[in-house]
Parts: C-alpha cells; sequence; structure tokens
C-alpha cells in the first residue's frame, strides 16, 4: 500500500497539473483562493439553508431558500476540483497528514447526513413555507450538517499545521 | 514616525507572542480557522442576498433577507476579532504590505454596498407587502442589479487579497525592518 501511493504521488508530481501546481508561482495561491471562494459559496449557502432548516431565520421560506442550494453544490464543486489539484501538486502533504484524514471524515459525515436528508426527510420540509418550523429529523440533519462542515474547515485550517512528520497520527 | 520600534514593541506584547510562537492549537491556528468560518457567515449571507436580488430563488420575500443581517453582524463581528489577533501576530507582515489595505478597503466596500442594499431594496418603504414576486425583473432595478453584482466581485477579490496575504509580503516580524 505503501509503495503504492509512494509511486502514484510520484507520477501525479510528472504530470502536466503536477508541474503547474509546484513550478507556477501563482498555479498554488490562485487555486487556493477558488478553494476559499468555494468555501464561502458552500458553507454560507448551506450554511443558511441549515440555520434555516434548525429554526433560525424563519421569516425566510423555507421551500424558497431552496433555490439558493445549487451554488453551495456550485462550491462544492469549485473545492473538489481545487482540492484535487492541491493533491496532485503534493499528495504526501495530505496522504499522512491527520488533519487531512479528519477532513476527509468529516466530508464523508456530511455526505452521508446529505443522503440521508434528500431520501428521508426532504419531503416534509421540500413546502414548507416562512414562519414554520421544520420537524425534529430535519432540524437534526441542518445541526449535523453545520457540524460536520465547520469540522471541514477547521480540519482544512489545521492542514499546516499537522505537516508530515505528522506532529501526532497514531493511526498513520 | 519609527515603525520599526511600534511594531517591535507591538511584537513583544505578550499575547501577540504567544498567538506566534505558541505551540497550541487554540493559538494561531483556532484563530486563522475561525477567521475562515465568520467569513462563511459573512460572504454567504451577503451573497444570498446578491443572488435572490439578481433574481434567484425569487419567492423569497425582499423583506426576509432582513434575518440575514444578524448573520453578517455575527460573520463580521468574529472576523475582526479573529483578524485583530492576527494583526497582533504579525502586524509588521501586513502593515507592511499593500495587499491587505487593499483587503480592508474591499471589504469596507462590500459592507457598504450591503448597507446601501439594505436601504435600497429591503426595507424600500414603497413595498407595500412583502409578497414575493413572480418575476425578479419587476422587483429589481438596474441600479440594484449593479450593486448586487459588485458586492460579489468585491468580496471575491477580499478574498483572494487574503489570501494573497500569504504569498505577498516582505517582512515578517519588525526585526526584518531594520535589515536594509
Amino acid at each position: 500500500m505503501e509503495a503504492f501511493l509512494q509511486s502514484l504521488q510520484v507520477w501525479l508530481k510528472t504530470t502536466a497539473l503536477g508541474h503547474l501546481m509546484n513550478e507556477s508561482r501563482w498555479a498554488w495561491p490562485i487555486s487556493e483562493s477558488f478553494h476559499f471562494i468555494g468555501v464561502s459559496l458552500l458553507f454560507g449557502i448551506v450554511g443558511l439553508y441549515d440555520l434555516r432548516l434548525i429554526g433560525f431565520l424563519k421569516r425566510i421560506p423555507m421551500s424558497a431558500l431552496h433555490r439558493l442550494i445549487p451554488f453551495g453544490v456550485a462550491g462544492y464543486l469549485i473545492n473538489l476540483l481545487s482540492g484535487l489539484t492541491f493533491i496532485t501538486g503534493a499528495m504526501d502533504q495530505y496522504v499522512h497528514n491527520p488533519a487531512f484524514h479528519m477532513k476527509i471524515l468529516f466530508m464523508t459525515g456530511a455526505g452521508i447526513n446529505v443522503a440521508l436528508f434528500y431520501t428521508l426527510t426532504y419531503k416534509s420540509v421540500r413546502d414548507i413555507g416562512a414562519g414554520v418550523e421544520a420537524p425534529l429529523q430535519a432540524r437534526i440533519a441542518g445541526a449535523v450538517s453545520l457540524v460536520c462542515w465547520t469540522g471541514v474547515i477547521v480540519c482544512g485550517r489545521y492542514l499546516t499545521f499537522f505537516r508530515p512528520p505528522a506532529r501526532w497520527c497514531f493511526w498513520c | 514616525m519609527d515603525w520599526q520600534a511600534l511594531f517591535t514593541s507591538v511584537e513583544a506584547n505578550g499575547l501577540s507572542v504567544w498567538m506566534r510562537e505558541s505551540s497550541s492549537l487554540l493559538a494561531f491556528p483556532t484563530v486563522i480557522a475561525l477567521h475562515a468560518i465568520g467569513m462563511g457567515f459573512l460572504v454567504g449571507a451577503s451573497v444570498a442576498m446578491d443572488l435572490r436580488v439578481l433574481g434567484f430563488a425569487p419567492r423569497i420575500p425582499m423583506r426576509a433577507l432582513e434575518m440575514l443581517f444578524p448573520n453578517m453582524v455575527f460573520g463580521f463581528v468574529v472576523n475582526a476579532a479573529s483578524g485583530i489577533l492576527l494583526l497582533l501576530a504579525y502586524p509588521t507582515k501586513a502593515m507592511t504590505n499593500p495587499v491587505f489595505y487593499a483587503k480592508l478597503l474591499l471589504i469596507t466596500g462590500a459592507l457598504a454596498v450591503a448597507a446601501a442594499m439594505r436601504k435600497r431594496i429591503i426595507n424600500d418603504a414603497s413595498r407595500e407587502n412583502d409578497e414575493p414576486r413572480e418575476r425578479a425583473e419587476e422587483s429589481s432595478t438596474r441600479r440594484d442589479r449593479m450593486l448586487a453584482y459588485s458586492s460579489l466581485a468585491m468580496w471575491a477579490a477580499a478574498i483572494v487579497a487574503g489570501r494573497f496575504l500569504a504569498y505577498t509580503y516582505k517582512y515578517l516580524t519588525a526585526y526584518e525592518l531594520g535589515m536594509k
């Protein structure tokens, strides 16, 4: 496994993208800038919807607010793509980075939460207007979502402080 | 004005030293994480407002957008506080970097636009009620849309400026100012 990761990492750096990320002076900062804009879109828009699910911002109709979610998804996609540029450029900085592992864990949690929400709960909140509270299931989904994405942001910011050789990583 | 002396004394302050040199996760790492979270709240609420004015999610009543302002205030307060701590940790690095001033200017501009939008659009006294409009074009004039676009542009530029701070500074600490 270790050998596979090592050769994958080496190969990625030989790709055009890998070269760009490592040799161009501004490629990394530009990609990071997209990453942060994506964070603002994702956490901002989805966070607003989560707050509405929990019960804040009641004057905004839940059904109408949901129309903005595609922008949050756009933020997620921007971040997925920019994140891939980082991994292509310096996979070794992430693969053995416990903060990155935690970040992926939180992202998985958010993903499972989203899947559960849309399959089980969304029908009951789809048409909710202003002033109405969501059922408990939806409120929990909103809270879990907020916690998970906050965790993603915090772990993302912690990445540089847990760079290999790992600060601590008992599972590495 | 002896900037080097000023920066040196700020950087010698206990809180500044703690922020910069503590190995605790609660120092620099957490403060900068809070800065990102505040950014999410502040920019997110502003972007939601801009998108509504531009015609997305048209069934959100304009008046309801007023509810987004406490979110913006929360995000702003978190970022002002974390920002001050970050500035305290590296005053030389920030204040000798023109990009830092550009960032502050852009943020001020974006907030001014948000205030203007609040006055012009959300609290428009000529609105008799806050029934949702079916067609966004009826509720936003061209000027309103320009405000929304400039808000989006300024937040994007502020975020880019913030990220570029780490790549464009000339001096990390006041000690380097003395090195010619």
